[in-house]
C-alpha cells in the first residue's frame, strides 16, 4: 500500500463494506414505514409498495392513512403518549440525579461501608430482574404503591448499573484536586456536586439520560403488571395489545410502532453526542 | 495515567462552565427531557383522575364479550339493587400476570373475572382452600344450574370435585372444508366417516398442477406447531391427557395411535397436511389461495374467519369431525371461557346475581351468536330460532344448530395447570416422530405406533416428574 | 488517585437516595426469593417449607439444562458474532477522513430505538416459511425449499441474528468510543516499521481497547444470560420443543405461569451465582491482564 492511490482504495473497500451494513439495517424501517400505510389485505401483497401504474410504477392510491386514523379514533393513543412521556421524562430524571450522586459517592469520597457499597452495586448486576417480579409485586402492594405511577417511578429511580456507570464516569472526569480546591474556597459538599461534578458528568448525564428514557419508553410488561387503569397505560402497553392473541392487524401495530419511535427518535438527534462520549467515560476500567 | 495529561484542561474546562451556572448541568437534549418531565408532571398530576370509578370491577380479555356486556350492565346499574360496573378489556397475558400475581401474593383483583382456559388453570395448582376464586358448586347447584347448563362446559372449572366459575361456552369443533374447490372435484363429502376416509376422499385435490413435484394444496392445516388442535384432535378420541379424577395418562394406546396418526399426516408417505396457521395474515393468505382444503374449527374461529377472510364467503362449508374410528366420536372441544369470582371480592352474593344475569340471559346467548358465532352453553336457550338461520359465509347452512346438536357429546377436559405441560410434551413427541419419518420415510405403522408409545412414556414421566414435586398436587394437606 | 476527602456525612447523604430505593425495591425483595427458594407455595395460604428440594430437582431437571443449552448458544452468538461485527464496524468508522460517519454511526443505532414487539413482529416477517422474506429470497436465489421452518428448527440462530440487528450499533458506540484512546502516532510508527494490518491490530490497537473490550464482553455476557423477552414475545413463549427456551424464561414461566415460586427463585439464585462466577472471573482476568 503506498501514497494516496491505496488509502483511496481503502476508502471506498470501507463504504463497499458499510453501505450495505447501512441497508441492512435501515431496511426494516422502510418496511416499517410502508407497512404502516398498508390496508391489512395488501400486507402480504408487496414487500414495500403495491406496484401500479401510478408514479414511479407504484400503486399510490392503494395505501392508505386509514391504520393512523384508527389508532388516533379507536384507541386513546394521544393519552398514552402522554403517559409514557411523563413515565419516561421523570423516571429518566430522577434515576440519573440518584445515580449521579450515587456514584459520585463511591468514587470520590473515602468513608467506611465504600467497598462494600461498591460491591453491592457490583453485585446488583448480576440479579435477573424477573426473580424481584412476585415479592417486588407484594413490596409494591404493602405501600400501596399498584395502580399508580409511583409504583412504576420509584423501583426504577435507582439502577445499580446507572451507579456504577456514573462512578466509573467520576474516576475518569472529575479530578479529586479540583474538589479539594473548591472546598478550599468554601464551597459545601452539595456546591461541588452541582457546580463542578455535574457538568464534568455532563456527558454521561446525557448518555444515561437517553438510555433510561429509552428503556423505560419500550418497556410494557412492568406497566402491564402494575398500573391497572387503562387511562394511565403508556403506549408501550397499548401497542403490546395490538399483538392480539387471535389476530394480528400488523397495519396497526406498525402505525402504532410508527407514531411510538417519532418522539425517541427526536431525543436520540439532541442527546447523540453526549451519548457516545457518555458511554467513552462509563466503560473504561 | 492519561489523566494527569488532560488535568489542566478539565480544570480550565470546569472553571469556565461556572459562568453559565446550573445551565451546565445538563446538555441542551437533557434539558429538553427535564422539561418533558416537568410539562407532564404538571398535566398528569393536576390533571387528576377524570374517571369515577365504579363499584364492580371487571376484567375481560375480548373486545367483543365487553360489547355484549355494556347493554347488560348499564340496566343493571340503573336498578335499585345494582352497582355501576367498570369493565376493563386486558390482553390475555396481561390478565394471566395480573391474576396471579393477585392470587399469589394475596393482593385484591378484580371483583370478577373472566379467565380463559389456560389463565384459569393456573388458580388450580395449590391445595382446594388457596384457589383464588370463590367455590360456585353449591350455588350451582341450590340454582338448579348444574342441569341446566351443557355438563362438559364446566370441567375446566372444576377442581377435585368443586366448579369455580361459571361457563360462557361450549366450543363444540366441527370440520370447516372449501366447498367449492370440493364440489368442483365431484366429491361426495357424505362418504366420510373417519378420518382415513377423509384422507382417502379428498386425495384426488392434491393434484400437482405447476409440475414442481409437490402437491399444489393439501388436505388439512394441521402441523407439529398447532398445539391446540394437536390436543383438539387428542380430546377427540377420548383419553386426553388427564383421567376423569385428573390423573396423568398420556401413554395410551388411543393417544399412541393418534399422535403417530398425526405424524404421518405432516411426514408420512400420505402427507395430508400443511403448515397454514391461524390468527395469522400469511396463513389466512393461504386459506384464500385454497392451499389447504380443510380446517378444524371451533364455533368462535368461524368468527374470526369471517372477519379476517370475507373472500372465502359462501365457499365454505362445515361438516362433523372425521372420528379416529368407525362409530367414533364426531366433534371436541377447543377453547373455553369462564366467569369467575375471586375470593377477595366483596358482597359475593350480589356478585352471583350479575354473573347469572350476564351469562344465563337469552339475550346475551343471542347476542354471542349473532356477533360472536359462539353457541350458549345454557340448554334452555337452544331452542332460540337464531341457531337455524342459514349462514351464507357457510354456504347457506344452519351452523349453529349444527354446532348444538354435536354439543352433548363434547368431551369433558381436566382442569389441571400442568395440562398446558403436558401439551407441550406430546407436541414433542409429535415432532420426535415426525423427524423419524423424515428420516426413515419406510417406517412400517406398527413400529411408527410403538415408538410413539415409547415418546409418550417419555412425555408422560416428565410431567408426571414436575407434578409429584409439588406438594399441592400430590393432594396432602400440609 | 490521592487525596480523597473525609468529610462527615456528605458521601452518605450523596447516597441515600440509591440506598433507600434499592433497599425497599431490590434487596427486600431479593431477601424474600431466599426465602421462596426453599418453600413450595401457592399464594400466601399455602406454603411449606422443603428445604433445598427446589435445588435438587433444578440439578436433574432437564429442561433446565436445556435452557442453559440455549442460553449459552446465544451467548456465544453475541460474544463471537455480534462484538466482532460491532468491533469491525467501529474500526472501519473510525478511518480518518471517513465522510459521512456521523450519519453512519445514527444508522447503525437506530433499531434501539424501536421496542421489542416490533422486533418480534418484524422476524417473525422475515423468517415465516413460505410467505416468509428470507425464505422468498432463498428459493429464487438459490433454489431452497419455501418451507424451510426457520422458527422451529433454527430457533437460537434466529434470535441471535434478530439480536444481531438490535444491539451490534449500541456495542459498535462503545468500541467506537475504545478507539479513542488508540495513540495514532503508534499506528504509524508501526506501519512505518513494516507491520501489517494483522500486526498492527495486535500489536496497538487491541491492548489499546483491552479495558472497555473487556467491559463490553463482560456486559454481553451478563445481558445474554438474562435474554428474556426478545424470544418471549417471538416464541409467546419458548418455541416448539422448547427450542427457544432460555433460562429468565424458565424462570418466569415457573413463577408467572406454573405458579411456582420457589422454584422459579431456585431457578433465579443458580443464575445470579453462574453470572457472580463469571463477573469476578472477568475481573481477575482483567486484573491479571494489567498486572
Amino acid at each position: 500500500m503506498s501514497g494516496r492511490r491505496g488509502r483511496r482504495w481503502v476508502h471506498l473497500l470501507t463504504y463497499a463494506v458499510l453501505a450495505p451494513a447501512a441497508v441492512v439495517t435501515l431496511v426494516p424501517f422502510a418496511w416499517l414505514l410502508t407497512s404502516a400505510f398498508k390496508a391489512p389485505q395488501e400486507f402480504f401483497g408487496s414487500m414495500f409498495l403495491p406496484r401500479g401504474d401510478g408514479f414511479l410504477g407504484v400503486a399510490w392510491d392503494r395505501l392508505t392513512t386509514g391504520n393512523l386514523t384508527r389508532l388516533f379514533r379507536e384507541l386513546s393513543i394521544g393519552r398514552a403518549m402522554l403517559n409514557s412521556l411523563f413515565l419516561s421524562s421523570v423516571t429518566s430524571v430522577l434515576a440519573t440525579l440518584c445515580c449521579a450522586a450515587g456514584g459520585y459517592a463511591l468514587a470520590m469520597y473515602r468513608f467506611r461501608g465504600r467497598r462494600v457499597l461498591t460491591w453491592v452495586v457490583l453485585g446488583a448486576l448480576i440479579v435477573p430482574p424477573p426473580l424481584l417480579l412476585a415479592p417486588g409485586y407484594q413490596v409494591l402492594y404493602r405501600l400501596g404503591l399498584l395502580d399508580t405511577y409511583s409504583g412504576l417511578i420509584l423501583p426504577a429511580m435507582a439502577p445499580a448499573f446507572g451507579v456504577f456507570l456514573f462512578r466509573q464516569a467520576s474516576l475518569q472526569s472529575v479530578p479529586p484536586q479540583l474538589l479539594e480546591a473548591g472546598r478550599l474556597d468554601g464551597c459545601s459538599e452539595a456546591g461541588l456536586f452541582g457546580r463542578i461534578a455535574l457538568p464534568l458528568l455532563r456527558p454521561m448525564t446525557g448518555a444515561f439520560l437517553l438510555i433510561t428514557f429509552l428503556g423505560v419508553w419500550n418497556n410494557f410488561i412492568g406497566p402491564q403488571i402494575v398500573l391497572q387503569s387503562p387511562e394511565k397505560q403508556p403506549l408501550a402497553v397499548a401497542i403490546a395489545q395490538l399483538k392480539g392473541v387471535y389476530y394480528e392487524d400488523y397495519g396497526l401495530l406498525m402505525a402504532g410502532t410508527l407514531v411510538s419511535i417519532a418522539p425517541v427518535a427526536g431525543l436520540f438527534l439532541l442527546l447523540q453526542k453526549d451519548f457516545v462520549s457518555g458511554l467513552t467515560l462509563g466503560a473504561v476500567k | 495515567m492519561a489523566q494527569d495529561r488532560e488535568q489542566p484542561i478539565a480544570v480550565a474546562r470546569a472553571f469556565a462552565l461556572r459562568w453559565p451556572g446550573w445551565l451546565a448541568w445538563l446538555s441542551p437534549g437533557g434539558w429538553v427531557i427535564a422539561a418533558i418531565a416537568v410539562g407532564t408532571t404538571v398535566v398528569v398530576v393536576g390533571g387528576g383522575s377524570a374517571r369515577p370509578s365504579g363499584e364492580v370491577r371487571m376484567w375481560t380479555f375480548a373486545p367483543p364479550h365487553a360489547r355484549m356486556y355494556e347493554p347488560l350492565l348499564e340496566q343493571w346499574a340503573s336498578e335499585p339493587d345494582g352497582r355501576r360496573v367498570d369493565l376493563e378489556v386486558l390482553s390475555l397475558p396481561a390478565l394471566e400476570r395480573r391474576m396471579l400475581g393477585g392470587f399469589l401474593s394475596g393482593v385484591p383483583v378484580a371483583d370478577l373475572i373472566e379467565a380463559e382456559r389456560r389463565v384459569a388453570s393456573r388458580a388450580f395448582a395449590g391445595p382446594l382452600d388457596a384457589v383464588g376464586f370463590l367455590d360456585l358448586t353449591d350455588r350451582l347447584r341450590e340454582d338448579g344450574l348444574l342441569d341446566a347448563i351443557n355438563p362438559a362446559s364446566f370441567s375446566p372449572w372444576t377442581f377435585r370435585g368443586r366448579i369455580f366459575g361459571l361457563p360462557h361456552d361450549v366450543h363444540p369443533v366441527m370440520l370447516c372444508y372449501r366447498a367449492d374447490l370440493v364440489e368442483a372435484a365431484g366429491i361426495d363429502v357424505s362418504t366420510i366417516e373417519t378420518w382415513d376416509d377423509f384422507a382417502r376422499v379428498m386425495r384426488p385435490l392434491m393434484a400437482d398442477g405447476d409440475g414442481d413435484g409437490e402437491p399444489d394444496r393439501y388436505l388439512i392445516a394441521f402441523w407439529t406447531t398447532f398445539p391446540d388442535q394437536l390436543e383438539a384432535l387428542i380430546l377427540q378420541a377420548g383419553d386426553g391427557f388427564f383421567d376423569e379424577e385428573d390423573h396423568l395418562r398420556i401413554a395410551t394406546p388411543t393417544n399412541a395411535r393418534v399422535v403417530a396418526s398425526l405424524a404421518g399426516w405432516i411426514a408420512g408417505p400420505g402427507r395430508i397436511a400443511a403448515d397454514v396457521p391461524e390468527f395469522n395474515a400469511a396463513g389466512n393468505k393461504q386459506k384464500i389461495d385454497g392451499y389447504v382444503v380443510a380446517a378444524i374449527m371451533p364455533d368462535w374461529l368461524s368468527n374470526i374467519w369471517r372477519q379476517q377472510m370475507p373472500e372465502l364467503a359462501g365457499k365454505l362449508k362445515l361438516m362433523p369431525l372425521p372420528a379416529w374410528e368407525p362409530g367414533g366420536r364426531r366433534t371436541s372441544v377447543w377453547g373455553g371461557t369462564m366467569l369467575g369470582i375471586p375470593r377477595t371480592a366483596e358482597d359475593p352474593d350480589r356478585l352471583w346475581e350479575l354473573a347469572k344475569r350476564l351469562y344465563l340471559s337469552p339475550e346475551l346467548s343471542r347476542a354471542l351468536y349473532e356477533e360472536g358465532d359462539i353457541v350458549t352453553p345454557v340448554k334452555a336457550n337452544w331452542s332460540d330460532p337464531i341457531y337455524d338461520r342459514p349462514d351464507p359465509y357457510f354456504s347457506g347452512q344452519a351452523k349453529g344448530r349444527m354446532y348444538l346438536d354435536l354439543a352433548p357429546q363434547v368431551p369433558r377436559r381436566t382442569s389441571s395447570p400442568f395440562n398446558t405441560m403436558a401439551m407441550q410434551r406430546v407436541q414433542d413427541a409429535l415432532v420426535g416422530l415426525v423427524e423419524l419419518l423424515r428420516d426413515r420415510p419406510g417406517t412400517d405403522r406398527a413400529t411408527l405406533e410403538s415408538r410413539a408409545m415409547d415418546l409418550l412414556r417419555v412425555a408422560e414421566a416428565d410431567v408426571r416428574s414436575r407434578m409429584d414435586r409439588n406438594v399441592f398436587a400430590r393432594g396432602e394437606t400440609p | 488517585m490521592t487525596a480523597r476527602a473525609r468529610v462527615g456525612l456528605a458521601p452518605y447523604l450523596f447516597l441515600l437516595p440509591f440506598l433507600v430505593v434499592f433497599g425497599v425495591f431490590v434487596l427486600a425483595p431479593l431477601g424474600e426469593s431466599v426465602v421462596l427458594s426453599t418453600r413450595q407455595m401457592f399464594g400466601p395460604g399455602a406454603s411449606v417449607f422443603v428445604g433445598l428440594d427446589n435445588f435438587r430437582f433444578l440439578l436433574h431437571d432437564p429442561l433446565f439444562y436445556k435452557a442453559v443449552r440455549n442460553t449459552l448458544v446465544f451467548t456465544a452468538g453475541s460474544v463471537f458474532i455480534q462484538l466482532p461485527l460491532a468491533l469491525g464496524l467501529a474500526m472501519l468508522l473510525n478511518r480518518p477522513g471517513l465522510r459521512g460517519r456521523y450519519v453512519l454511526r445514527l444508522v447503525f443505532f437506530s433499531p434501539q430505538l424501536v421496542g421489542l414487539v416490533f422486533l418480534a413482529v418484524m422476524t417473525s416477517v422475515i423468517f415465516q416459511k413460505r410467505t416468509g422474506v428470507l425464505n422468498q429470497a432463498l428459493h429464487a436465489l438459490v433454489g431452497v425449499s419455501l418451507d424451510y421452518p426457520w422458527l422451529e428448527r433454527q430457533i437460537m440462530p434466529t434470535l441471535i441474528l434478530a439480536a444481531l440487528w438490535m444491539y451490534v450499533g449500541f456495542n459498535m458506540i462503545y468500541f467506537l468510543a475504545a478507539l479513542q484512546n488508540v495513540d495514532r502516532e503508534l499506528t504509524e510508527a508501526a506501519s512505518i516499521d513494516g507491520a501489517g494490518p494483522g500486526r498492527r491490530f495486535l500489536a496497538v490497537t487491541l491492548p489499546a481497547i483491552a479495558p472497555v473490550g473487556g467491559f463490553v464482553v463482560l456486559l454481553s455476557i451478563l445481558g445474554s444470560l438474562q435474554l428474556f423477552e426478545l424470544p418471549y414475545i417471538l416464541l409467546t413463549g419458548s418455541g416448539p420443543d422448547n427450542k427457544g427456551l432460555t433460562i429468565v424464561t424458565y424462570l418466569y414461566q415457573s413463577g408467572f405461569e406454573t405458579g411456582d415460586l420457589g422454584y422459579a427463585s431456585a431457578i433465579g439464585w443458580v443464575l445470579a451465582i453462574l453470572l457472580a462466577a463469571l463477573a469476578v472471573g472477568q475481573r481477575l482476568l482483567a486484573r491479571e491482564a494489567r498486572a
